[in-house]
């Protein structure tokens, strides 16, 4: 991995037309500024590990394998309004 | 509601054939990740799998989705949405959304053979109630986690 050391305003160029530019630097978050072709997909990395996560529970299961888990279900049935 | 609209018909997953109105269904303008595509959505509950809350794709049977509601499956569940998210909704910037006033939260559930079944917390389904808008929103500020267990029956004899 390649580290750089980076001030608020200033940038890193990756290839010829991606920029990304520290806007602000606070006491927990950076907030980044990305300049980047329409055709590169820009997204937090937490996208995918949902991404995947969608793709696991859209496996087919029965009902009846969905009851027998939520008889397990320590609250029983419980509705969603509170 | 009949009188109003006519009736659409839809194969489902695992309800078979359902009816629907156009007026209940779920717009997602940038599907889910991994189902961009799916933009259209039904919610569905039956007696016989409460509390879960199935969301249904519209155009494709095969694609649906088991869901608890946020509540039930973590007590006390904190909405952390971030100012985009809560954009893309349509919902007031400065606070978080009431969950059951503003919009409805669903944590999807996954079911894996010999593990204990886990919900996704850290990425709720936020659906505003009063434009019935969906997005999936990854809370990247919260401590839950996106295989978050559930309380199971097993787990409190111990």
């Amino acid at each position: 991995m390649l580290v750089m050391r980076r001030r608020a305003g200033e940038s890193i160029l990756i290839g010829e037309d991606i920029e990304i530019q520290i806007l602000h630097i606070g006491e927990s978050r950076i907030k980044i500024g990305i300049t980047a072709p329409k055709a590169v997909l820009v997204a937090m990395k937490e996208v995918r590990l949902v991404g995947e996560e969608n793709l696991a529970a859209a496996q087919l299961h029965s009902v009846a394998a969905l009851r027998h888990m939520l008889d397990r279900l320590i609250e029983g049935p419980v509705g969603g309004e509170k | 509601m009949t009188q109003t609209t006519e009736l659409q018909h839809c194969e489902t997953r695992y309800f078979g054939p359902v009816e629907y109105s156009e007026e209940s269904v779920l717009v997602f303008p940038d599907g889910i990740p991994a189902f961009e595509q799916e933009k259209r959505f039904l919610a569905m509950r039956q007696p016989i799998s409460e509390p879960l809350v199935f969301l249904q794709s519209v155009a494709h049977p095969n694609v649906c989705f088991a869901t608890l509601p946020a509540p039930a499956a973590c007590p006390g569940f904190q909405l952390n949405m971030a100012p985009e998210d809560l954009d893309a909704l349509g919902l007031e910037k400065g606070r978080q959304p009431a969950i059951g006033r503003d919009v409805l939260c669903l944590t999807i559930l996954s079911l894996t053979e010999n593990a204990p079944p886990t919900v996704n917390l850290l990425a709720p389904i936020v659906i505003n109630i009063h434009t019935l808008r969906g997005r999936q929103a990854i809370q990247t500020d919260s401590t839950y986690s996106h295989r978050e267990a559930l309380p199971l029956r097993e787990a409190a004899c111990s």
